[in-house]
């Protein structure tokens, strides 16, 4: 809650550069500490204004990022990482991680074909692959977004290979919907509301949580270029608080949780129906299939800090899943790269100013769904030990150990 | 394609600039009616431009055209045939973006224009910032407000006050301030 004194912030030395910002952000429910923190006056007390700006695609949210239209954005883990290494066509860019905006809450869904033919599972998904003689094709948000990531790996963790047994496409996540109705794709890994809006509907079922791939997985980012924050520290800063501690009320309560459902229902939000948002949002599932449960690592978007800390491990692990898929030829230097995109000094200073607990470490050790544990050690020899990959030009002797 | 709303209240013969703007490819609606129809004319023409004559009927015209957009603003170019430092500065006050000297040739016209709109945009930009600021002091002295007669209304402490303006701001997809001046008014209303 507003701090101790906050005004100290806004007329001191510390005064944001520049007041008013201009905010992207995608049609997604996590997107909730942006549209909380500029409409509920999380901002005002920091010296900022903040105007949203709903993007209608991930590549329009990067160009405007990069052309200075927006000023930061609710971003793609992935994607701040491609404009960093100049994987995507517009070239390398110094990039800035300012804080996680959220861990979880993404899913895989299975179109009602599939499910007619039984699959149901991930093991009778490999069956269905190697057996049919069309191949499957298979959605997702963004050539290196997290969502690509997320299918490729629990495609891999399952023996199949996401670029070789089945097609891979991009589609918006407003338009999964009709194209699965279409029957041009049979299955897509996106963000909510879309996974739970297509159960909602009938159409299709959640094969896989992101969150069963990877329990308290990173996701989105408060992301910006680091010109931004060198040019603006002040600014930064004051826009990390405003949206930690936003992101903070949020999870305060079950009914804070409720009224956020609410706010993102409305039309400049996510424009969709409170039955597609809420119930995920407040952890309760079902997967179209008739199993309900309620999930221990629903959405995140604070966790006492633990969901917004910007670990240098996080933003390696997408280095890793590039080198591994082929999108990067040769290996980054993973931890140099990390240390100069996450803000971990800006972050600190942000959270300590507000009381939100900031734990020393730069790495955190998970263990995701085929076993393998990642802490961010030896992340070159980590990319190199899957046994489906696209390492482009590894000898083929090293390839099945 | 820029349109350019030209003002034509001289005696000045503006035929040779009009020609010189139609051959740089420019859209160019030519108001010569009365200047006092002119604030309905920018609203009703939306012009990207509008060009006037420094010799127009007094700097009134100029004054009510800044006053008429200032809600929807628009770059103000003059054209002039005198080079009088006096009556640019003066313009440049009233916030006129570019000077057009008669005479020019019609391939000069679109970088000037161009510098014009730039220079016009980037004004506006700053104009904004500091509104912004403005804005954000005000915004936060009302909820500031609310928050204080709440706590009275509802015997409640300020992080409580707070939580409960957000909840209902949210469950109503309003902004915070939205609730503050609603809590303010009715506030007034029971005395």
């Amino acid at each position: 809650m507003p701090s101790a004194n906050p005004l100290a912030w806004v007329h001191g030395s510390d005064a944001p550069e520049k007041p008013l910002l201009e905010l992207g952000f995608m049609a997604l429910t996590d997107c909730a500490p942006l549209v909380v923190a500029a409409t509920q006056g999380f901002a005002q007390t920091y010296g900022l204004s903040l105007n949203l700006r709903r993007q209608s695609s991930w590549a329009s949210l990067r160009d405007k990022l990069l052309n200075g239209q927006l000023d930061a954005a609710h971003s793609l883990y992935g994607l701040i990482y491609a404009l960093q290494l100049g994987i995507d066509a517009s070239g390398a860019t110094d990039m800035a991680v300012l804080m996680g905006l959220n861990q979880n809450g993404q899913a895989i869904n299975l179109s009602p074909a599939l499910l007619r033919h039984g699959v149901t599972s991930g093991e009778a998904l490999r069956r269905f692959v190697h057996q049919s003689r069309t191949k499957l094709t298979f959605a997702q948000t963004f050539p290196t977004g997290t969502h690509a990531m997320w299918l490729y790996y629990w495609l891999a963790s399952h023996g199949i290979h996401p670029l070789h047994d089945v097609h891979s496409v991009v589609v918006p996540p407003a338009q999964m919907l009709a194209h699965l109705q279409a029957g041009r794709i049979d299955g897509f890994c996106v963000g909510e509301p879309w996974s739970a809006g297509a159960v909602e509907q009938a159409q299709g079922f959640t094969l896989a949580t992101s969150q069963s791939i990877w329990p308290d997985h990173p996701e989105k980012v408060l992301g910006c270029t680091r010109a931004f924050v060198e040019q603006h520290p002040n600014t930064a800063r004051a826009l990390v608080m405003a949206v930690l501690a936003a992101s903070r009320f949020i999870e305060q309560s079950c009914e804070n949780r409720r009224n956020t459902a609410q706010l993102l229902s409305g039309k400049a939000y996510l424009d969709a129906p409170l039955t597609h948002i809420e119930p995920r949002l407040l952890g309760h599932y079902q997967d179209g299939l008739g199993n309900q449960w309620q999930d221990p690592h629903a959405l995140h978007v604070h966790d006492d800090g633990r969901a917004n800390l910007p670990y240098l491990s996080d933003g390696m692990w997408f280095m890793t899943q590039f080198r591994r898929w082929g999108l990067l030829r040769d290996d980054p230097d993973y931890l140099g790269v990390a240390r100069a995109v996450q803000q971990r000094a800006l972050y600190r200073d942000a959270a300590t100013a507000i009381g939100v607990p900031c734990a020393d470490t730069q790495m955190r050790s998970s263990q995701l769904i085929d076993g393998r544990h990642w802490d961010g050690s030896d992340p070159g020899a980590y990319a190199r030990s899957f046994s489906l990959h696209a390492l482009a030009e590894m000898p083929a002797a090293l390839t099945r150990p | 394609m820029l349109r350019i709303l030209l003002i034509d209240d001289t005696a000045k013969k503006v035929g040779r600039l009009k020609a010189a703007l139609v051959q740089a490819g420019f859209e160019v609606i030519e108001e010569s009616g009365l200047t006092i129809d002119l604030p309905a004319r920018v609203e009703t023409v939306h012009p990207d431009v509008v060009l006037i004559d420094t010799e127009s009927p007094g700097r009134d015209v100029m004054e009510q055209v800044v006053l008429v957009s200032r809600d929807r603003p628009r770059p103000i170019v003059m054209f002039t045939d005198e080079h009088d430092p006096g009556v640019m500065r003066q313009a440049i006050q009233a916030g006129v973006s570019a000077y057009i000297v008669e005479g020019i040739q019609a391939t000069r016209l679109q970088p000037i224009l161009d510098v014009a709109m730039a220079r016009f945009e980037s004004d506006q930009a700053l104009k904004a910032q500091l509104q912004a600021r403005d804005q954000q002091l005000v915004e936060r002295k009302r909820i500031e407000l609310a928050k204080g007669l709440l706590m009275k209304m509802k015997d409640c402490n300020e992080e409580q006050a707070y939580t409960l303006m957000r909840r209902q701001a949210m469950s109503k997809q309003q902004k915070l301030i939205q609730v503050a001046e609603q809590i303010i008014a009715m506030s007034d209303l029971l005395g």
